[in-house]
């Protein structure tokens, strides 16, 4: 019985060590984003106002929509390289069946569905042939980005009319008055249709990976493929969701870039893979695969964004915003390593 | 060439009174909240086997971790060839001549076994690796050791076994005088284990001392001269091995006398076939062979390793490739291609090595319990937790699984327990016929005592369970029927009361008649 007690307090005082160490995790990136919150308030008058909070979150949901799908992607231990290219195509192919006269939603959801087809693609180069996912989705980063180029003659697809701007443009709440002058006056700008998605997003990713069947799937085949296999888990098919999963959050991301642009862009969305990695891995997803969570990706796409924005409205160039964000991934990843150390 | 030195040496040694190469003295060491080690005292001879034993969490580990500089002792002293020694580093050990093998070995899968064995020390012309020279060395090392491998040849392409062979030369290359083995037979055939025996007691007779850590006391008649037991991190005693009785080492181990390692089977078979496999073949792995397992029934697998046991068990379970053969469910022949559809079908498989196959062990005990089951613990795919949890510590109690709470990462438990984890897994997911590959590999006797219980439960429960084991004593302690296995066939079916280890090893050894 003795043995048994100690035996036990052992295990419960490690199980303690974890979970604090997990505290200081979450608290370290969740802490350096009210930190940076604070240093750009003090140094920019500018900075803390509604107005900027909303250009920061607008400006964060590329990032975010991509940071959502790279989670899901790694915590199974996958990754995917070529959510940039895809969004690209996407929105190239949207604007192209707008401008043949298809409606926009319609139009927009062919984006959509391409991107889910490339991730499909992906999937199954990794599932079915065996690719490793790097080199898989390497692959389709290239042809992804070489078609949106092909099809537009590398051109920019502008003149697609209003309605092709209201995803990206309009908002939820906006309230308008008649001013006296005749114009329109913003009493309450509202809340930016890209915001909205980015929160329902965040609530949809969060409760599958946390509170269903499929989750529970997907972090046991990222903590150990074989052992999920002998229990009798699709590990195959898990695999294969999370890459349309992240194709199609790809082509989404396009469809509202471009429509924000008002202008398909077929150069748009270069390394915007790596963003994506980064705020996962800000936020905690461990690049070994069955760790990670949205709560945590969400911060780490603010922490980027905001890093972003207030470096700019302190003149600071970006080149010397690329070194400080290289410089924060390092940080942050250095921490989780910290945390994984033996205890 | 330094081979030649170690022998030399070992000559003159081992013609000498034995002497004392290293004396441990109230060594303690304590961990936030435990005890590991207190007051331990040890002293190890030159020419010596010394086994040390204890139950899981006795402090083995932490003794041998202590002895090769891996922890720093917080009390007592350790003396090397009379001299005291405070290692803090394995290399420093190692500088010193104590060598360690651990049960999972450490070698470079993707390096040549001469590149092992000088690792970090290779013989050097100039700036490059003197290639003549490295593969010379190591092959005179590997002749002293009578393993017959090429030294370029690959370490990824070795058995178990022959790893363990090169861990064996690298030690020897490195001079050393102290060689500690952890559990070195745990996952060697009984003729590899022979082998081994064979270069130990070599070994042993140049003047090398062996720290000997297994829970296979049967075996350890052949080779040990002393055994020290350790008990909740306290010496217990040290005697010669001669002089003292199996009984007697497990009763200082438990701290209680264990009438028998086996509980006494409950359960009776019956006629009923549940699971009948015919002529199942595998090219050039296994087969054809058929085998039949009754409702209630414990069935053995007996041979050596790679005869084709675990083969045939995951290549019904759906895990590995069938050729041709067939599969029936009582009278239901099916057709299973994945493990998905084993488990559908009722089939269980316990992997022989839970950690790789069996666990996810950045994951709590919960999710493990429920993990081939997440259907039955979720309605319209929603996973619902207060179910999750109350199952899981259902089976936290009926297994008594010892850990703090079901919310407990499962890596941090001990083997015993991580075992019983994997056991409830399959119990949850109310298997019909289990297959358990190899399920006390590395476990203590009580845990051992606790899932050779579960087993009998299970068959007198109705479940037809499949006995994979290398120990020949548990497979007459433990089944009904015993199925022999030579390279990949079944060479005998025999009546478990009515046979004895000798007919066993007749047919494992391929001669078919008596």
């Amino acid at each position: 019985m003795l043995e048994m007690t100690s035996d036990q307090s052992q295990v419960a005082k490690t199980q303690r060590k974890q979970n604090h160490r997990d505290l200081i995790q979450k608290f370290a990136a969740l802490g350096s984003l009210v930190a940076l919150v604070i240093a750009f308030s003090a140094t920019s008058a500018a900075f803390f106002s509604v107005g900027n909070f909303m250009t920061v979150a607008l400006q964060v949901t590329s990032i975010a929509y991509l940071g959502v799908a790279a989670t899901c992607v790694i915590i199974t231990g996958g990754i995917d390289l070529s959510v940039g290219s895809v969004l690209a195509l996407s929105g190239v192919v949207a604007a192209l069946l707008v401008k043949m006269g298809v409606p926009v939603p319609i139009g927009m959801l062919a984006g959509v569905l391409v991107g889910a087809m490339c991730g499909w693609v992906n999937g199954i180069c990794i599932t079915r042939m065996g690719l490793p996912p790097f080199i898989a989705t390497l692959g389709m980063m290239l042809v992804a980005r070489g078609v949106a180029l092909q099809i537009t003659g590398a051109r920019p697809v502008s003149g697609l009319g209003d309605a092709f701007g209201e995803l990206g443009n309009g908002a939820l709440f906006r309230i308008s008055r008649i001013g006296a002058d005749g114009f329109p006056d913003t009493v309450f700008p509202g809340i930016p249709y890209p915001v909205v998605i980015m929160l329902a997003l965040f609530v949809a990713i969060s409760i599958l990976l946390a509170r269903t069947s499929l989750g529970r799937h997907i972090y046991a085949v990222g903590s150990n493929a074989e052992a999920a296999r002998l229990s009798g888990v699709n590990v195959q098919g898990v695999k294969l969701f999370t890459y349309v999963l992240s194709g199609l959050l790809a082509g989404l991301t396009g469809c509202v870039l471009m429509s924000r642009l008002v202008t398909a862009q077929p150069n748009e969305g270069v390394m915007y893979e790596l963003d994506a990695i980064a705020s996962a891995v800000i936020g905690g997803t461990s690049l070994m695969g069955g760790v990670g969570t949205v709560s945590g990706t969400a911060i780490g796409a603010f922490v980027i964004g905001v890093l972003r924005n207030g470096l700019n409205m302190n003149g600071v160039s970006s080149f010397i915003q690329q070194i400080i964000i290289g410089v924060v991934i390092l940080g942050t990843v250095w921490i989780d390593q910290l945390r994984n150390r033996k205890l | 060439m330094s081979a030649d030195a170690v022998l030399e040496h070992g000559a003159d040694s081992g013609s000498t009174m034995p002497q004392e190469i290293l004396r441990l003295q109230g060594i303690g060491k304590r961990f936030p909240g435990v005890v590991a080690l207190d007051g331990v005292d040890l002293d190890l001879r030159a020419g010596e086997v010394h086994a040390i034993c204890g139950e899981n969490g006795a402090g083995k580990s932490t003794l041998m971790k202590i002895i090769s500089g891996q922890y720093a002792a917080d009390e007592g002293a350790v003396w090397y060839r009379g001299e005291t020694a405070r290692f803090s580093s394995t290399s420093e050990s190692q500088a010193a001549g104590i060598a360690i093998i651990h049960q999972e070995l450490n070698l470079v899968p993707h390096l040549s076994v001469a590149e092992n064995i000088f690792l970090a020390r290779e013989p050097k012309r100039g700036l490059f690796i003197d290639y003549r020279k490295l593969n010379a060395d190591a092959r005179s090392y590997l002749q002293r050791i009578g393993l017959g491998v090429e030294p370029t040849t690959l370490v990824s392409t070795l058995s178990i076994a022959q790893q363990q062979m090169v861990e064996i030369a690298k030690a020897l290359s490195l001079n050393a005088r102290v060689l500690i083995m952890d559990e070195p037979t745990s996952s060697l055939t009984e003729s590899e284990t022979v082998q081994l025996f064979r270069i130990i007691k070599e070994l042993r007779a140049d003047g090398v001392a062996i720290l000997y850590i297994s829970h296979r006391l049967d075996e350890m008649a052949e080779i040990v001269d002393r055994v020290t037991v350790l008990r909740d991190g306290r010496h217990i005693a040290t005697s010669d091995f001669a002089s003292t009785t199996v009984n007697e080492i497990v009763a200082r181990m438990v701290g209680r006398s264990l009438d028998d390692v086996f509980p006494t089977r409950q359960s009776v078979p019956t006629e009923q076939i549940l699971l009948r496999a015919k002529d199942l073949s595998r090219t050039g792995v296994f087969g054809p062979l058929s085998f039949e397992l009754r409702k209630g029934e414990i069935l053995g697998f007996a041979g050596l390793m790679g005869a084709g046991r675990t083969e045939v068990a995951r290549a019904i379970f759906g895990a590995e490739r069938l050729d041709s053969g067939s599969i029936m469910l009582g009278d239901t022949p099916v057709s299973i291609r994945s493990p998905r559809e084993a488990i559908r079908q009722g089939i269980a498989y316990l992997s022989e090595d839970r950690k790789k196959d069996g666990l996810a062990l950045s994951m709590p005990v919960a999710v493990n319990i429920t993990l081939a089951n997440v259907r039955a613990i979720s309605s319209h795919g929603f996973l619902r937790f207060s179910e999750e949890t109350a199952v899981a510590r259902r089976y936290v109690r009926e297994l008594n699984i010892r850990t703090p709470t079901v919310a407990q990462t499962v890596r941090n438990l001990s083997g015993g327990n991580q075992q019983k984890i994997v056991i409830g897994k399959w119990l949850y997911r109310g298997s019909r016929i289990l297959f358990f590959d190899e399920p006390t590999r590395g476990i203590d006797v009580g845990a051992k005592y606790a899932i050779y219980g579960l087993m009998d439960q299970l068959a007198a429960d109705g479940v037809g369970v499949v006995l994979i084991s290398s120990e020949l004593p548990e497979l007459l302690g433990m089944t009904d029927r015993i199925a022999v296995f030579h390279e990949g066939r079944i060479t005998a079916v025999l009546e478990t009361r009515k046979t004895n280890q000798e007919e066993i090893l007749h047919y494992a050894s391929g001669r078919t008649h008596a």
